[in-house]
Parts: structure tokens; C-alpha cells; sequence
């Protein structure tokens, strides 16, 4: 179990980071989201013991554990935009073997196994300069994954490649946790690729877990429609309409920013509208204005508004509202 | 213009007639050049490597001192030198004053600054995240500054032709630890500045070409080095 504890980071006296407590239990696949400038990034620096948290612990297995210590070779960071050494792919991949002293027919051997893995042989003679930013990552994926640590960290793992790259990668790391115990730990501010790969998913805001992680996500079952792609799936006691081809098991996410927040119905072309009553009001962030309702309408569901809108509508809680939608703003996963 | 071509056609007489002065200032001077590049970038550059990436008490104080170093009057330092190792000086024991080596260790002092705040320049503009990187595939802090180093070579290269060009192009303090003595401490510098106060400018400029050409080799395999590494 990699774990910090009450820590507190800051850069030049900013508070950048601000956790009671992260944990990523051993086998776990954990992502954390958020916007950028959310911390996402200095929290796997400070899981991957390449910074000291300015205040605070980090823990492995129950050990406290520090930069420059034997414990960082049990955890593999995999940056945003990943560097490869001046050297072959093959050299980079065999790197963190090098140094462990492994011998060379053992690191050829793991360098093979890890390059079919992730499928980057037809690479292993290229260099740097002759690869794609999408073949950089799976390269840096792939060294990371040689040394075999017990905490894999990703930074972004998908923003440099494609979507069938993407999906590449996520299948390889589903492989690789069936093949042996490893915690994956994944930043991303794709919602999407956070649920449809992770087992726990936390929210980061402004340096801090948010208490709500992210809003308006159902997991759902998607009935075939007799006709077009606009699908029906039951939430709570409600029906959402979306527009997808898919069937079948699937997570439902409605942007809080596309729900439209009114006291009386609308007359649009929303096929989302229910009627409820507000249950809460939070004013995140760091005063940009942005107000997240929550309404109980059959089920709870969060709209982004400005504070303009919580003055003109009268918005406290109790107060009935009605939260429209269409269902191309339904996204499907 | 007459005396100009005049020296040029003596000095490739006396270049290509292997005058044994000639080549025995120029041996010495590229003895003393590469003792003292070696010495100055065997500590400069570590040196550098500390000042970029270890963070401690003074570092900046540090960085001040090595970069206004750069700035040492050669002849200032062959001065101090000079008060150092003479009889009545601290290291008067030694007896170097007015040896070859004790032009080496003038120019150790000149070129280490130069090699420490190049070094620390070169390190400093390698990306941050091949240090992270290498640290998080289990690198401890040797194997990492090597792999830091690896990707500046070029720049570290570049850090030695500098260090070397400096040392065999210095006067002042040759002149003055070294006492330009005919056969024993007299470099292509000294050499240069005597001939020509001679009127001897064939002779002068035929060691002029010779240090031009110590540069160039040196700077042709630095480049022949640096050309077997690819991006």
C-alpha cells in the first residue's frame, strides 16, 4: 500500500497539494481526475518519492518511505509527456534493468517479453527522434513496465495517442494486472477513460480530493431501441435519453455545465426534463463565480451555474427546479 | 603588406623544415594545455554538476563567485601565483616558480571557472525530466548525473574545447610563473609576444599558425567525437 499521509506541498509558498490522505492499495486501479493545475502531477511526483512533500508523510507498505531510498525502485512514474534517453528504444527499455545489475541475457530476455507485450519490437532499433509522441509513450510505458513495479504511476497515459492507441494501452495494462499484482495509479481529466478503466475513481480540485467526484455519472444498462440511436436507460426513477449506438452495460455522464437549470419547464428540444427540488448549493474553485446546484429530481444530479443565475432564479435549497438536457449532451462509455 | 607575406612564407619554412625550437614550444605548450584541461574539467565539471542540481546553503554565493572567477585577469592571477610560489611565499617549497608547472597550475585556475560555470550551464539546460526519469527507473545519484551527462555531451564537449582554447591562449600569468625561459618554460604564447618584440614576425607568426592549428585539432576531434552520438 502506497500511502500519503496529512500532506501538504507547496511551490514558491503556494499550497499546490493538500491531502489528509491518498492511498493506492496494492493491485488497485486507481485514477485521479481533474482539471489541469489541479495537482494531478505533483501528487504522482510525490507518490513516485521523486519530491518531498513540504509537510507530511509517505508511506509504503506502513514504512515511511523517502526520495533517494531503496522504496523508489518499487514505484514507476510514467510522465505526461514521457523523455526517452539519447540512446535506441531498446537501450531505454533496458535502462532500469541496467541499474538494478541485472544480467544482460535476463535484461534482452525482459526487454523482448515487455516490447511484444505492448508491441514496440519493429521499434526496439529506432531512436528517439525517430519515433511519434503516441510510440514515445508506449516506449516510456514499456520501461516503466520492465522493471516490474509493484506501483505503476501514469500521468496523462492517453493524451499523446490516439483513441485505438489509447485502448491499446489501457488493454495491455488490464493484461498486465492479471499477469501480476500491480497497482496502477492514473491521472487523467478524461473523465471517460477513467471509468472505463479504473476500479476507484477520485476527484482532485484545486490540490484537494473533492468530497463530490465527478458528477452525473450513472452506471447504466442500455436497452436496444427499435429505431435511431436515441436510447433510454433507467436512473434512479428516472429515464435518461441518450444518443449513442451502444448496447448493452455502460456509464452515463451529463455535464453539469449542459444542464439547463429553470423554475418552469422549457419549451426546447431537450429530451431530458425533470422536476425536483434543490438539495444543496457549493461554491467551489477559487471564486470564479461557478455554482454547482444539486437537485433531487428522481435522482441527483449536479448543474454548474453562475452566481447571476442562483440570484435571478431565487435558487436556496428546497426551492423547486427543473433541469433540462438534451441527449446528445449525454456522453456514453 | 610585403613584411606580412614575408612572415607567412618563413613561418611555412620553418613548419615544414621542423625547426626542433619550434615544435619543442609547441610539444610543451600542448603538454601544459592538456594537463591543465584535464585537471581543471576533472574538477570544473563536477563542480558544474553540484552548482546545477544539488540544492544547499550558498549555492547562489557559489554561482556568483564562479561566474565573476570568469572574469580573473590572467595576469592578476599570475601575480598571486607569483607571490604564492616565490622562495619567501607559502608554497615556496615546492620550487615551481619559473617551471612548466607552475604554468599548469595557473591555468588550472584560470580554466576551472570556466569549466565549472559552463558545466553547470550545460547540465541546467538538460530537461529536467531525463534526471525524473532516470530517478524513477531506480538510477542512484551516480548513475543519474551520468545519464544527465550523457545527453549534455555535446555541451560538455564544448566545456573542453573552451577550457583547452583558454589555457593554450593565455599570457599573462605564463609570462609571469613561468618566466619564459628558453627551453624549459617558453609556450607559443610567450614565445609569440618575444618574437614579435624582437622583430622576428616570421617566427611569430609561424607559432601564431601552430596554436591555430592545436585549436582547430583539438575542436575537429571534439567534433569527431561528438559526431558517433546521434539525437
Amino acid at each position: 500500500m502506497l500511502e500519503l499521509i496529512d500532506v501538504r506541498h507547496e511551490y514558491d509558498g503556494r499550497v499546490v497539494l493538500h491531502l489528509d490522505r491518498f492511498a493506492v492499495p496494492p493491485g488497485a486501479a486507481v485514477a485521479v481526475v481533474g482539471p489541469n493545475g489541479s495537482g494531478k502531477s505533483t501528487l504522482l511526483r510525490l507518490l513516485a518519492l521523486l519530491e518531498r512533500p513540504t509537510q507530511g508523510r509517505v508511506l509504503l507498505d506502513g514504512a515511511i518511505v523517502t526520495p533517494g531510498g531503496a522504496a523508489r525502485r518499487r514505484v514507476t512514474l510514467v510522465e505526461q509527456r514521457p523523455m526517452l534517453f539519447r540512446a535506441t528504444v531498446r537501450e531505454n527499455v533496458a535502462f532500469g534493468l541496467q541499474v538494478r545489475g541485472i544480467r544482460r541475457a535476463d535484461v534482452n530476455r525482459r526487454v523482448e517479453n515487455v516490447a511484444a507485450r505492448l508491441g514496440i519490437t519493429p521499434l526496439l532499433g529506432r531512436r528517439r527522434h525517430e519515433l511519434s509522441d503516441g510510440e514515445v509513450q508506449r516506449v516510456a510505458v514499456a520501461r516503466a513496465l520492465a522493471v516490474e513495479p509493484d506501483v505503476l504511476l501514469l500521468d496523462e497515459p492517453a493524451s499523446s495517442a490516439d483513441r485505438a492507441a489509447a485502448l491499446t494501452l489501457y488493454r495491455t495494462l488490464a493484461e498486465e494486472r492479471t499477469r501480476r499484482p500491480l497497482a496502477v495509479c492514473l491521472a487523467s481529466h478524461q473523465l471517460e477513460d477513467a471509468y472505463r478503466w479504473a476500479d476507484d475513481v477520485r476527484a482532485l480540485t484545486d490540490g484537494r480530493l473533492s468530497p463530490v467526484t465527478p458528477e452525473n455519472l450513472f452506471r447504466v444498462e442500455l436497452m436496444a431501441a427499435p429505431s435511431g440511436d436515441l436510447k433510454h436507460a433507467c436512473v434512479g426513477t428516472v429515464e435518461i435519453a441518450a444518443m449513442t449506438d451502444r448496447t448493452g452495460p455502460a456509464i452515463l455522464a451529463v455535464p453539469p455545465t449542459d444542464i439547463f437549470v429553470s423554475r418552469e419547464p422549457l419549451a426546447s428540444s431537450a429530451r431530458n426534463t425533470f422536476h425536483g427540488r434543490v438539495i444543496g448549493l457549493a461554491r467551489r474553485g477559487s471564486g470564479g463565480g461557478a455554482v454547482h446546484v444539486t437537485a433531487d429530481v428522481g435522482v441527483e444530479l449536479i448543474a454548474v451555474v453562475t452566481e447571476e443565475a442562483v440570484r435571478d432564479l431565487a435558487l436556496t435549497p428546497g426551492t423547486p427546479v427543473v433541469f433540462s438536457f438534451k441527449a446528445s449532451a449525454v456522453r456514453v462509455f | 603588406m610585403d613584411f606580412l607575406a614575408e612572415g607567412f612564407r618563413r613561418a611555412l619554412a620553418l613548419l615544414l623544415s621542423g625547426d626542433a625550437e619550434v615544435y619543442g614550444i609547441a610539444l610543451l605548450t600542448l603538454k601544459i594545455g592538456v594537463i591543465s584541461t584535464v585537471l581543471a574539467c576533472g574538477l570544473g565539471i563536477p563542480l558544474g554538476f553540484v552548482l546545477a542540481t544539488r540544492p544547499f546553503w550558498g549555492r547562489r554565493a557559489a554561482l556568483t563567485v564562479v561566474n565573476t572567477a570568469l572574469a580573473f585577469p590572467t595576469v592578476v592571477l599570475g601575480l598571486l601565483l607569483y607571490g604564492l610560489l616565490s622562495r619567501r611565499g607559502p608554497l615556496g617549497a615546492a620550487a615551481w616558480l619559473y617551471t612548466w608547472q607552475a604554468i599548469a597550475l595557473g591555468d588550472v585556475l584560470l580554466a576551472l571557472p570556466i569549466a565549472a560555470a559552463l558545466a553547470a550551464a550545460a547540465v541546467q539546460g538538460v530537461d529536467p525530466r531525463i534526471r525524473r526519469t532516470a530517478e524513477t527507473l531506480g538510477a542512484g545519484r551516480w548513475r543519474t548525473a551520468w545519464t544527465v551527462a550523457r545527453e549534455a555531451r555535446f555541451a560538455l564537449a564544448a566545456v573542453i574545447t573552451t577550457a583547452f582554447g583558454h589555457v593554450v591562449a593565455e599570457i599573462g600569468s605564463a609570462m609571469t610563473v613561468g618566466g619564459n625561459i628558453r627551453g624549459q618554460t617558453r609556450t607559443l604564447t610567450t614565445a609569440v609576444a618575444l618574437y614579435t618584440s624582437q622583430g622576428d614576425f616570421g617566427l611569430a607568426l609561424a607559432l601564431g599558425l601552430i596554436l591555430l592549428l592545436l585549436a582547430l585539432l583539438v575542436n575537429v576531434a571534439l567534433q569527431a567525437l561528438q559526431g558517433r552520438g546521434h539525437a
